[in-house]
């Protein structure tokens, strides 16, 4: 089935799967942090901006899955899902910041 | 890293698969079994098998039990270490009383949290349960194991694992490889219509790969879904944000929302008495009779109880409708003043609330709750088949290239597919033979009974890898019809023992229309013949000369 390619290093492997399970879930993380924040802020009640952050996230998580073992550069997978999720996340605490001032 | 993105996804099928695959059917299987999980119950306690009872009068017939509960001595260890200084000796401060049954229930659920003094975190408390005869308010003794809602059920969410909730997380992380399988299978595929109608038995390898394709496909929607609201279900413990990065702003709404809904978050320190909750209950019937509802009760709760912020709130049993709703009504405790009548649902808490509903079925539809039971198990074979065809693929290759690879997978698939119905059937077995209170000294009945599920399947575990040596040679591993052999034995014992232990053998149980129990003993037989007539192929399918036989494919 699977036949790899000579470059196909078991910490290749490693390096990709990490990318796509833990950048995947800190890009989720930071989506539904920003999710609810910003859809709070918006005016839309607290649950239902959780609810929906969530439902939404975890379609985000299986296609994050996905394309990071498909995407030719491991270094933008890293740098796009955990960078990306970080940045959401602190987005979300700077919103978070606002509205309880 | 790969050449294509059908590499990719080839490669992401085989190994995700393959590696949560071994959970993936754990979760299917007792997910299947949970569809009908107080049915279960109903078997495995022979003293609850009466009718569904509505919730009975709280003033005569569970005031006075919930007054006599304490937090168990489990609840009380598990909060040992998390309080300054000793712990009560009696718990005196209630939080909250709650009962919960549903359109299947015969008997009654009851739950009660207490105040811990000097709990480091205030907020949490000791819970007690207790089961009861809603007829007559009789204490079940604690001993009896429901089988079926407290242990299958668990199994299916987190695999009992309950430590850091790890368990949670194991099935969490397979139901996203659920979806990620689904999604690279299709890739992979492409001709996704084609493989709705292709079944080429008799073809060894190519007739597991059309079986794995077809179970995967025809019920693609119903697993996609199911792992989806699975995961949805849980996306509290799963990304728990609330409690964490964004626990202020979740504190500033829990007090706004005590506000608006007028239903008090903090006792008020003033004691007072508790009106006639049967009188809420009844208005609260009539409020749900007036919008056209079905008024049964699915779930009564007191807050603070004993206290002047003391309130009550009702829910209704969502049995006609597939959202999990309550549409709740809520009262002060001392008065019985109406407090608040929760608000028609938002669009986006109707989405969530369709979805976890479809999931968790509390609708009344039976059915559809059997069409849950065929999607579930359609996915174990799928996943099974998935396992056959990994080892089907490899294990002569492997034995040339004295790799023990298929081996231990093949192994690995016995334990998990045939060890777990010898679990399961060991449980029930263990459940009909077991003396009604354990010796003195013995561990609990309950906990007897689970020790026999997991021994059974560690003694699967052994057999399986025991006898696995052919596969190495690339052979099939004759565990594989020896268990099978087994799991239709044990199922008819099973069904037999039942019969002997209590009388109720199928004439009867048909007879009297009594479905819970004869549905177990039927499906416990349909199980042995199907058992059976696999355990004939199998004998029939390895032939000497065939052993031989270059790969067709």
């Amino acid at each position: 089935m699977a036949t790899l390619t000579a470059s196909t290093s078991r910490s290749a492997i490693v390096l990709r799967s990490a990318a796509a399970v833990l950048g995947g879930y800190v890009f989720c993380w930071g989506f539904i942090a920003l999710a609810v924040a910003g859809l709070y802020a918006l005016g839309m009640a607290f649950h239902d901006a959780e609810h929906l952050g969530a439902i939404l996230a975890f379609l985000l998580y299986l296609t994050a899955f996905c394309w990071a073992f498909v995407t030719p550069s491991l270094r933008r997978a890293w740098l796009a899902l955990a960078g990306g999720g970080a940045a959401m996340a602190a987005a979300a605490s700077w919103l978070q910041h606002l509205i309880l001032a | 890293m790969f050449q294509t993105f059908r590499q990719a996804m080839t490669w992401l099928h085989t190994w995700f698969g393959l590696l949560l695959g071994f959970v993936l059917v754990v979760v299917f299987f007792f997910g299947s079994l949970s569809v009908f999980d107080r049915e279960i119950d109903r078997w495995a306690i022979p003293e609850s098998r009466f009718a569904p009872q509505p919730m009975p009068s709280f003033d005569r017939v569970l005031r006075p039990v919930f007054e006599s509960m304490q937090p168990s001595r489990e609840s009380v260890d598990l909060m040992r270490d998390r309080v300054n200084g000793p712990m009560p000796e009696h718990f005196d401060v209630v939080r909250q009383w709650s009962a919960y049954t549903t359109h299947r229930d015969p008997v009654l659920g009851l739950f009660a949290g207490y105040e811990v003094p000097n709990a480091k975190d205030p907020e949490e408390a000791v819970w007690g349960e207790r089961t009861i005869d809603p007829r007559d308010g009789r204490v079940l003794s604690d001993d009896h194991f429901k089988i079926g809602s407290q242990f299958f059920y668990p199994l299916h969410y987190s695999l009992t694992l309950e430590w850091r909730e790890i368990g949670y997380w194991i099935v969490g992380f397979s139901a996203l490889m659920m979806l990620v399988a689904l999604v690279s299978g299709v890739v992979i595929h492409r001709k996704l219509f084609r493989e709705l109608f292709t079944f080429r038995p008799d073809k060894h390898q190519r007739s597991v790969l059309d079986l794995h394709n077809m179970t995967g496909v025809v019920a693609l929607p119903f697993h996609f879904f199911f792992a989806f609201t699975g995961l949805v279900i849980f996306a509290g413990i799963y990304f728990p944000l609330t409690e964490t990065q964004l626990k202020p702003l979740h504190d500033r709404h829990e007090r706004i929302e005590a506000a608006e809904t007028g239903l008090p978050h903090d006792r008020a320190g003033v004691a007072a008495p508790l009106a006639s909750v049967d009188a809420m209950v009844a208005e609260a019937q009539r409020r749900w009779h007036a919008r056209g509802m079905a008024g049964d009760v699915g779930f009564l709760s007191v807050q603070h109880v004993g206290d002047a912020n003391a309130y009550v709130s009702v829910y209704r049993a969502g049995t006609d409708r597939i959202a999990l709703t309550g549409e709740g009504i809520h009262f002060k405790a001392s008065t019985g003043e109406l407090l608040r009548e929760d608000p028609p649902a938002t669009t986006v808490d109707s989405v969530n609330e369709f979805l976890t509903g479809l999931h968790l079925q509390h609708f009344r539809h039976w059915l559809l709750r059997w069409f849950y039971v065929l999607g579930g198990l359609t996915g174990c074979v799928c996943i099974t088949t998935g396992f056959v065809f990994f080892v089907e693929k490899r294990k002569r290759q492997h034995a040339r290239q004295d790799s023990r690879g298929a081996r231990l997978v093949d192994a690995m698939a016995v334990t998990t597919v045939t060890g777990m119905l010898l679990a399961t059937l060991g449980i029930l077995i263990a459940n009909r033979l077991l003396p009604e209170t354990s010796p003195d000294g013995w561990p609990g009945r309950g906990d007897l009974e689970r020790y026999v599920f997991w021994g059974t399947w560690a003694l699967a575990m052994t057999h399986a890898f025991w006898r696995g040596a052919p596969v190495a040679r690339g052979e099939r591993n004759p565990a594989w019809r020896e268990q099978v052999l087994a799991v239709g034995a044990l199922a008819v014992l099973a069904a037999l023992l039942n019969w002997a232990t209590t009388g109720d053998h199928l004439i009867r149980t048909i007879r009297a229309g009594y479905w819970p129990v004869a549905g177990v003993d039927l499906s416990l037989l349909a199980g042995a013949a199907i058992a059976f007539l696999v355990a004939r192929r199998l004998a029939r399918r390895t032939p000497p000369r065939a052993r031989t036989e270059p790969a067709h494919v």
